[in-house]
């Protein structure tokens, strides 16, 4: 087996290099054992970290093709690149994680004795499986871009919020002190996790509603949340929105093949009226019958992302009654669709229109000239687990496809409102890889990413359904 | 050079213990080989701890349960410390806010485990040493305890009044000293000295090198257990624990033609019955042919609610995912594997050495286990014995001593030999797992012994090769390997019965464990021996 593996000795190397190694292992060998061949067969200088190679002392953490992975887990590949953590380095594999562990908090548990119920041990276990690898450090685009301390950091001040045994009164005060308001709620960490622990949803969000309770929530997420409770929208009304310009039910054309509800978020209803009516042309187009009921309201997203949860039962109320008798809710903005997804129970089910039109299927627009790219938003990726299917559209319609990795641009999590100068760094790294592309348009499925990356690139950004209709004019 | 007046050599779950409460007494430094926390075998300990929590237990029958489990080879004073102190360690543990689970009414719950008679063993899950390691982490984060990571020691500091300190290495191969008015070893076991174990690669048994060099005595080295259950599949992971918990929880033993081969062996306790019998039923299962095809038997858990899996053995259920094995659906393959030394360091019930200003807690200390370790006591010893060397290394004077340099330079000239030496560090492991576990393994005999003896020898005759200073701690270690495996071998040949996990097939015995003639092997300086109970002849 042929790997790479990058190799930095401090008092020779100015910087790391790679070396490539052909090394004999048995068959299911784990990326451990094949940095094991290479330091006893070839180079016993291979500096790596390794301990109970079973999972659970989370020393081994390694980049395998660019993600965070134990390398005692990870099963080995022909041709896989081995890397350092994306931590500060010392030597080869071995990077500095003692600044990291300094930030982590201990219990304040004073002297008395606290009885703690299962109930509440039950809370705090989802927190606990933490191994310390720190691949979510390694991986958080937050912590790249701002003085976050990282989401293993807020999922232990959590861990220590949620127990009746500790005793210190400034926990979120540490918190924010440690980068709270920096999660841009991407779940990159979940997705690198070897536990998989829902740091963003049960440390981060949970963190912030304690600091609003506390009166300690950021001004500009103070306003917006008065925003959304006064007039039920996250963005002011300034020209008529889409709900204002649409019947209630929009026939197809031709022959009914389905019909679905139509929730139109915020930014788009308000906004970018146009993305919405594009959105309707292509469900028409497809045999879709549209209801599109004028009572819905934000989804509650930029509340629940920054803790500001008192609202949102009326927020689940008003949405599930306004779609009570539809079987299937469309979204064509990712967090609006994760939000419904993920933080309610509805008697329906709800799918982003990618999703939707490449399950019942649909009719391939016309080609479109140009160079595109695709930039996957968090809350469809790892929100909905949506991947492929806005790919296949886009590639079946467009000159000329050019794919990206997935990276969070920096706008999510309330982080474009409340801070915006990470907002922005963040998404300068975004921008270098959209160039990379050479891409001459950047298609997403989420306003507030197309919004973002429009000001950090340059570049126009499109909706999907946008890009559809536009095909299908062209036929 | 450092000076402290504590100074804790290893990072586990004792280590940590003795630091957390040595504190009050002065400065303490805590010295890992590995990332604090991450290196011992705590951290991966999976089923439980043990402590008598409930009125209908008792630490009197703890205490019978341990010393029969033990093959009555353990020190009585010792096991009694075990069982009157675990119940207040898990006490410490729970204000520090560990997250065990619990009970309907909130009490801390407990399981059975073999060979108890009550269901005394504390679990989070299957990660509980992850848990209790977390919990003493967070502990030790909040004191004034320096923490000193990814320094090896090489060799303990001794002057005419005990030791005082210890001679380090760095990751770059530097040497340096600390001194120290006490020292505490809790360096672990030994289990790396085989081919298949479930002890992290921390487990090298420096402690017991360590401690020998020094002066002090060593008992009972050839008592090693081996686990029962340890993967067999891939082969890369041979040996990884898979948790008692497993047959805690319901699991059932069945060989190739899926005949539940514990009734035979022991039909009342079956698959709880102590590890020393159930590794022994399932070699001679494989021995004789009833094995699978990866040589190994089969543990089943498909009979149990999934949701108990799911919920009682997370981590099983997710590492045998990864090996695209379901344990919900599918049978677990499993085979005996080297788990843990309850030899080593001979100790008092204060933890105390037989050397002045040198304490040792855990499984580098001796006596505690007998011939036989019962699950869930090796959590509760890293406790009890933990705290004890705390105390005591606490209450140790000041001394000052300044060490000779000429020490290092004696160091030096042996990195200078390893540098024109021939064998490879990873030739010399490789070669000694290997012969131990061929020749040295579950079932022992006089003339597969003397052979182990014979090739050691030859191995240690050779020079060690290494290329660079970074290699230096490595080396040490494999030395200290190879020391320990001729301690192991040397009680082997000593102890002329089948004692718990001891088993010599050469030997014909009429004494049941509690009539033995002999008492502990020991090995001090040059000498070695084995105690004779005279009541017993």
């Amino acid at each position: 087996m042929k790997v790479q593996v990058a190799r930095y000795n401090p008092e020779t190397d100015s910087k790391p290099h790679y070396e490539t190694y052909n090394v004999t292992v048995q068959e299911g060998a784990r990326i451990l054992n094949v940095l094991d061949a290479i330091h006893d067969t070839i180079d016993s200088t291979l500096g790596y970290r390794h301990c109970c190679r079973g999972g659970q002392c989370g020393s081994c953490a390694v980049r395998v093709n660019g993600e965070p992975t134990l390398a005692c887990q990870k099963e080995a590949k022909d041709g896989d690149v081995i890397e350092p953590l994306n931590i500060p380095l010392i030597r080869d594999l071995i990077t500095d994680i003692a600044p990291v562990i300094a930030q982590m908090a201990w219990m304040n548990t004073g002297c008395t004795y606290t009885p703690v119920t299962r109930e509440e041990i039950e809370n705090i276990k989802p927190l606990r499986s933490c191994i310390e690898c720190y691949s979510c450090i390694s991986s958080c685009p937050a912590v790249e871009s701002s003085t976050y301390a990282g989401p293993t950091i807020m999922r232990q001040e959590q861990r220590l919020n949620l127990d009746p045994r500790d005793i210190d009164t400034e926990r979120i005060e540490k918190a924010i002190e440690k980068g709270l308001f920096s999660c841009t709620t991407c779940r990159k960490c979940v997705e690198v996790c070897p536990k998989k622990i829902d740091t963003p949803k049960k440390a981060v969000e949970k963190l912030r509603e304690v600091a609003v309770r506390k009166g300690l929530a950021l001004p500009a997420h103070k306003s917006l949340a008065k925003l959304i409770e006064d007039t039920g929208r996250s963005v002011d009304k300034i020209e008529k929105t889409f709900l204002e310009m649409v019947p209630d039910v929009i026939e197809p054309d031709g022959p009914v093949r389905a019909t679905v509800g139509f929730f139109v978020g915020c930014v788009i209803n308000g906004r970018n009226p146009q993305t919405a009516l594009d959105a309707i042309e292509v469900l028409k187009r497809n045999g879709i019958r549209v209801i599109i009921p004028k009572t819905q309201v934000c989804c509650g997203s930029p509340l629940i992302r920054t803790g500001f949860t008192g609202f949102i039962p009326e927020l689940q109320e008003r949405n599930i009654k306004a779609f009570e008798d539809i079987d299937t809710v469309i979204t064509i903005c990712a967090g609006c669709g994760s939000t419904l997804k993920n933080d309610y129970t509805t008697p329906f089910r709800v799918a982003d229109i990618t999703e939707y039109l490449v399950e019942i299927g649909y009719e391939i627009p016309g080609k479109i000239k140009g160079t595109f790219t695709y930039h996957d938003p968090c809350h469809l990726l790892r929100g909905q687990g949506i991947k492929d299917q806005p790919r296949q559209i886009i590639r079946d319609m467009v000159e000329n496809f050019v794919d990206m990795p997935a990276r969070c641009c920096g706008a999510g999590g309330g982080v474009k409102s409340g801070q915006p100068d990470e907002a922005a760094k963040i998404g300068k790294i975004r921008a270098e890889m959209v160039k990379k592309t050479g891409a001459d348009t950047v298609v997403t499925v989420c306003p507030f990413c197309g919004l973002h990356l429009h000001q950090v690139t340059g570049l126009p950004t499109m909706n999907i359904v946008s890009l559809m209709y536009e095909g299908y004019r062209k036929k | 050079m450092l000076n402290c007046h504590v100074l804790i050599i290893g990072s586990g779950g004792a280590g940590i213990r003795a630091a957390i409460e040595a504190e009050s007494s002065g400065s303490v430094i805590i010295v890992s080989k590995t990332i604090t926390g991450k290196g011992g075998c705590t951290v991966m300990a999976e089923g439980g701890i043990n402590a008598v929590l409930k009125e209908e237990d008792s630490t009197q029958i703890h205490f019978e349960d341990t010393m029969k489990g033990g093959a009555y080879l353990n020190d009585e004073t010792l096991v009694q410390t075990l069982v009157t102190d675990s119940p207040k360690r898990i006490q410490d543990l729970f204000n520090w806010g560990a997250v065990f689970d619990e009970d309907e009414m909130n009490r801390i719950a407990q399981r059975p485990f073999g060979g108890q008679r009550f269901p005394r063993t504390c679990y989070a899950g299957d990660h509980t040493g992850h848990e209790i390691v977390m919990t003493l982490l967070e502990r030790l984060r909040g004191s004034k305890v320096q923490i000193l990571d990814e320094i090896t020691v090489v060799d303990l500091l001794v002057g005419n009044d005990g030791v005082y300190g210890a001679i380090t290495v760095d990751r770059n191969g530097k040497f340096d000293y600390i001194t120290a008015d006490a020292v505490v070893l809790a360096t672990g076991g030994a289990g790396q000295l085989y081919s298949v174990t479930t002890n992290s690669t921390a487990g090298t048994g420096d402690g017991y090198a360590l401690g020998y060099r020094a002066g002090a005595k060593l008992i009972d080295m050839e008592e090693v257990q081996f686990h029962p259950t340890g993967a067999v599949y891939p082969i890369d992971s041979r040996g990884r624990l898979i948790t008692e918990a497993v047959r805690g929880e319901g699991g059932i033993l069945r060989n190739k033609n899926g005949e539940r081969f514990m009734e035979c062996y022991d039909p009342e306790r079956k698959e709880l019955s102590t590890r020393d019998v159930v590794a022994r039923a399932i070699a001679t299962e494989i021995l004789e042919g009833r094995g699978t095809p990866n040589g190994g038997v089969y543990l089943d858990v498909t009979h149990l609610p999934r949701e108990q899996i799911e919920t009682r053995l997370p981590i099983m259920l997710e590492q045998f995912l990864t090996y695209g094995v379901d344990i919900r659906e599918q049978m677990i393959e499993v085979a005996p594997t080297a788990h843990h030394f309850m030899g080593g360091l001979q100790i008092n019930t204060d933890a105390a050495t037989t050397i002045p200003r040198l304490f040792a807690a855990g499984e580098v200390s001796g006596g505690v286990h007998g011939g036989n370790r019962l699950g869930g006591n090796a959590l509760a010893e890293t406790q009890v014995f933990g705290t004890k060397a705390g105390i005591s290394a606490g209450k140790c004077s000041p001394q000052k001593i300044t060490p000779d340099t000429a020490l290092i330079a004696k160091l030096e000239e042996k990195v200078n030999e390893w540098m024109n030496g021939t064998l490879p560090i990873a030739e010399a492991r490789k070669q000694l797992k290997l012969l131990m576990w061929n020749k040295v393994g579950i079932y022992r005999n006089e003339l597969d012994l003397k052979v182990a003896k014979r090739d050691l020898a030859v191995l240690r005759e050779k020079t060690l090769k290494i290329s660079s200073r970074m290699e230096i701690a490595d080396a040490f270690i494999t030395e200290n390997m190879m020391m320990v495996a001729s301690l192991v071998i040397e009680g082997a040949l000593l102890r002329k019965e089948s004692r718990g996990a001891h088993c010599r097939t050469d030997i014909k015995q009429s004494w049941t464990p509690d009539k033995s003639p002999f008492g502990h092997t020991w090995f001090q300086k040059e000498k070695r021996g084995i105690e004779i109970r005279e009541e017993n002849l």
